[in-house]
Formats: structure tokens, C-alpha cells, sequence
């Protein structure tokens, strides 16, 4: 039997950044938290718009579009806080 | 007021005429009904238990306004206009679901906290600083009764939910429906009827005998309608004790057993609050419902309607109320029925209007309540459409 995911901090605005691409929701979910990121200084103004153009797409990983568009891809984006990648 | 001190006692002689005709195919008194009704009377969203998590939503469109209800992340119920503070877009577009942690416009994608404040705007760097309150979401009023959300989008005459239905908290309360939860979802019907037919029907159980044989065979011979009183009617069928002779009810009879919960006077009864202008409550031993009817235009309404259960609920109990759901199922096509007939003779020259029996006088109460609130339903002969509204403000004053 598979583990019943941790609960979502509402108030950790990365927690929902990281929600898995596919599951239903998630497109806005990342792009609702990236805002927050946003205001909170952690990403630039370009990186907050392709999580946007990812929004209506469960499907879409924001982190592949913005390799593909060559944007430095902040840490707060990674999972595990990676170093920063492009 | 209490229960027992409400004047339902029926006039000796009551004017038993119905609304004019042309009430009934007025687009001018439509646009009148729409703002000084529809929008100012409290009208039935939801239930709590229809919002079970944080940015779980449900939304609600009413005559040309649109509202969402949801649960914020401290799971606080809120309400607020359907609409995006940018472009005026729909923020949630579907009937229900979740939006985990905030709600996204779908236009340009500004983002709103679930407390109606405003996350941020959609490539912020092309706009200055925007206030996070001042661009918030508006509210729309909301109230909680007994688990039932209702919403009013512009002040009215009527006083709180619960300070309306105050004579039958005790009654509702016993069916602890706070805590009911949801059945099959909210159910919606358009139908080719101006919504005063559909209401004309419902008010009164004077037809029930001849047009609803399953109601007749569970409650008929006692069904005792009381009228509107400052804004409330309420209707009661206790069961008859025969065994029912048909399949469904006498089915029902069987299974339906008393709920610990309730009181003895309540363990055999449906009971209906009808909430001026267009909402009905009802309790069965096993479940709770509202439905309502709104105006699309002036020859078509949509019905809307949703049932809930008791939380605990065992096989029998869910028999029972599946039974419930046939008998229900049958009697509204039935009236749907009705409501068109009744409608279609409204526009005949040759139909001179009601002449009500004493059993439906919950029609005429219901129709003055009506008339208090826009006197232009006075007048026997259709004012100039163009002249309606002026006319009626000038009523009003006088």
C-alpha cells in the first residue's frame, strides 16, 4: 500500500511549486504559488510567466519550458532546492 | 413569533383572484423582479457540506450575477462576485470543484488568495503597485442557516435568514441538517415556464389528490399547508397510516424508521419551509433538500435543486431514501406538467384568472408578498411596458 502524501502547508507557498505535473490542478496550483514566490523576491518576472503559460496544463513541467526558452531556473523551482540550472 | 403563535388562520373572505395575466409575459416586470426581488431576497447557494475543503467552491449564477462560495484556507466560508477585478471575467467557471490554493482568472491569469485578496496581477512588472485589498474580490453577503448557504447580492427588505425563519428553528434544528452531506450533487432543469407558474403550483396542496399519487398515497389525507407569513410558509405531511398501495411508497413506509435525532412528532412527516420569494426547505426522516426556481427569461425558469443525507447512514436508511428520491422524482415531473398548463393559460385572452379555493390560499399570501414588494402587480391591465418601472416607482411612494 502506498503512503498517504504529507498534507499541503498553506502557508509555504513552495509546497504547492513542487506539486507533480499531471496531477489535476497542478498547472494553476504552481502558477497560484510562483505569484507568491514573485512577491516574496524568490523568482523574476520571467520565470513567474512561464509558469503562467504552463497554468492551463496539468501536463506542462514550467521547469522544462523554461530550460527550452534557456531562463535560469531559480532554486526555490527545483525540487530538493538544487543549485540553479538553465 | 414562535410556531405556535404565527396567524396562518385563513380570512373568512379573502379576495381568492391570482395575479393579472399579463404578470406572467411582462419582460418589463421581469427586469423589475430581477433587481427588486431576485437580487434583494436571500436565495439558496449551497450546503457547508457542498464546500468539504479548503478551495473547495461552488458557484452561483442568478440573474445576470454571478457568485462563488468556497472554503479558505483556515476554512472560513466566504463569498464573493464571480468576477475578475481586471476584465470582469469568470474566475471559476465550472458548477463546482477545488482550487487548492488560490483562484486564477482564466483570462489573463490574475491570482486571488482564497480570502478574496488579490495575489497578484498577471506579468505585474506592466502595472504599478496594485493593493492587494482595493483590487480584492468583492463580497457578497452571505449568511449560514442550519447548514444552508444563502447569498444576497444587494440589500433587501428581508431581515437576516436567521431572524426570518426564527418561529421553525427548533423544528429544523431537530434534523440536524448542519451536519447533513451531500447526496448526488446540485441538480439543475430548465423549463418553458415563467418562475411564478412554477411557484403558483408549489404554494398550495390543493392539487395534490388529483395530480400526485404517490404524495396522496403517503400523506395526502393529512397535508396541511400553511401560508407565507412575513416571508415563511410551511407545508406538513403526516404520514397516513394505511400501507400504501403503491410500490414505491408503500416500500418506503416499510423501511423508513424513526431517527434517534428527531423528535416523535417528526418520526412520520415531510415538512417543507417555502422562503419568500422562489426557496423551499424540505425534511424527510432521512434526508433535507432545498430547490428553487429562477427566471431566464420571461417564458423560461430553471429549477435548481440538491439533496442531503444523514452522515450515518445504514442500508435501510439508504433504501428509504432512495424511495424518498422516486417519489420526488415522480411528483416534480408531475407538477412540471401542471406548471405549464397553468402558464400557457396566462396568455389566453379567454382565461379571466384564479379563483382560489380556501386550500390554496398559500398561493394568494404568497402573491401579496409579492405585491408589497412591487405594487404594479396591482393593476388588473397591463401598463405600457415602456412605463412599468416609473409606474411602479410612483406606487411605491404612494
Amino acid at each position: 500500500m502506498m503512503a498517504a502524501p504529507p498534507p499541503i502547508d498553506h502557508d509555504d507557498p513552495t509546497a504547492f511549486l513542487h506539486m507533480p505535473v499531471g496531477k489535476n490542478g497542478s498547472g494553476a496550483a504552481r502558477y497560484a504559488a510562483a505569484m507568491q514566490c514573485y512577491n516574496n523576491g524568490l523568482i523574476c518576472a520571467e520565470m513567474l510567466e512561464i509558469y503562467r503559460r504552463c497554468s492551463k496544463f496539468d501536463l506542462e513541467d514550467p521547469i522544462d519550458l523554461a530550460r527550452y526558452e534557456e531562463i535560469t531556473v531559480p532554486a526555490v523551482c527545483l525540487p530538493n532546492q538544487q543549485e540553479p540550472t538553465s | 413569533m414562535d410556531i405556535k403563535t404565527r396567524d396562518v388562520s385563513i380570512p373568512a373572505d379573502w379576495d381568492r383572484r391570482g395575479l393579472p395575466g399579463w404578470c406572467y409575459h411582462s419582460d418589463a416586470l421581469l427586469d423589475l423582479e430581477k433587481e427588486e426581488l431576485f437580487k434583494t431576497h436571500w436565495q439558496i447557494a449551497c450546503h457547508v457540506s457542498d464546500l468539504p475543503n479548503a478551495g473547495s467552491f461552488v458557484s452561483f449564477d442568478l440573474c445576470e450575477e454571478r457568485a462563488l462560495v468556497l472554503r479558505d484556507a483556515s476554512g472560513e466560508l466566504r463569498a464573493f462576485h464571480n468576477i475578475c477585478r481586471h476584465r470582469g471575467s469568470r474566475l471559476v467557471t465550472k458548477e463546482s470543484g477545488t482550487c487548492p490554493n488560490a483562484l486564477i482568472c482564466p483570462f489573463h491569469g490574475w491570482v486571488y488568495n482564497l480570502d478574496g485578496s488579490l495575489r497578484g496581477p498577471a506579468r505585474p512588472e506592466s502595472f504599478p503597485s496594485l493593493d492587494k485589498d482595493v483590487f480584492g474580490l468583492r463580497p457578497v453577503e452571505m449568511e449560514v442557516w442550519n447548514g444552508f448557504i444563502f447569498l444576497r447580492f444587494r440589500p433587501g427588505p428581508q431581515p437576516s435568514v436567521a431572524e426570518m425563519l426564527a418561529p421553525f428553528e427548533a423544528e429544523a434544528t431537530a434534523y440536524r441538517m448542519a451536519s447533513h452531506v451531500p447526496t448526488d450533487g446540485i441538480w439543475t432543469e430548465e423549463t418553458p415556464v415563467n418562475w411564478k407558474s412554477v411557484r403558483d403550483v408549489d404554494n398550495e396542496g390543493y392539487h395534490v389528490a388529483m395530480a400526485h399519487p404517490a404524495l396522496q398515497d403517503l400523506y395526502g389525507s393529512s397535508y396541511q399547508d400553511e401560508p407565507y407569513v412575513d416571508g415563511v410558509s410551511r407545508t406538513v405531511g403526516q404520514f397516513s397510516p394505511s400501507k400504501g398501495r403503491r410500490w414505491a411508497v408503500r416500500n418506503y413506509k416499510k423501511l423508513s424508521r424513526p431517527q434517534e435525532h428527531l423528535p416523535e412528532d417528526l418520526h412520520q412527516k415531510w415538512l417543507y419551509f417555502g422562503i419568500f420569494p422562489n426557496s423551499v426547505i424540505a425534511m424527510t426522516p432521512e434526508t433535507v433538500l432545498f430547490y428553487q426556481e429562477f427566471p431566464v427569461t420571461v417564458g423560461r425558469s430553471t429549477i435548481r435543486s440538491a439533496t442531503y443525507r444523514n452522515r450515518d447512514e445504514d442500508r435501510q436508511q439508504r433504501a428509504a431514501r432512495y424511495l424518498t428520491a422516486r417519489i420526488d422524482r415522480e411528483t416534480v415531473d408531475e407538477d412540471i406538467q401542471l406548471t405549464i398548463w397553468s402558464n400557457e393559460s396566462m396568455a389566453s385572452k379567454s382565461f379571466e384568472g384564479f379563483y382560489l379555493s380556501d386550500l390554496e390560499y398559500g398561493v394568494r399570501t404568497h402573491h401579496n408578498h409579492l405585491r408589497k414588494v412591487l405594487p404594479v402587480y396591482t393593476l388588473e391591465d397591463a401598463p405600457e411596458q415602456a412605463d412599468l418601472a416609473a409606474l411602479n416607482a410612483s406606487m411605491q411612494r404612494t
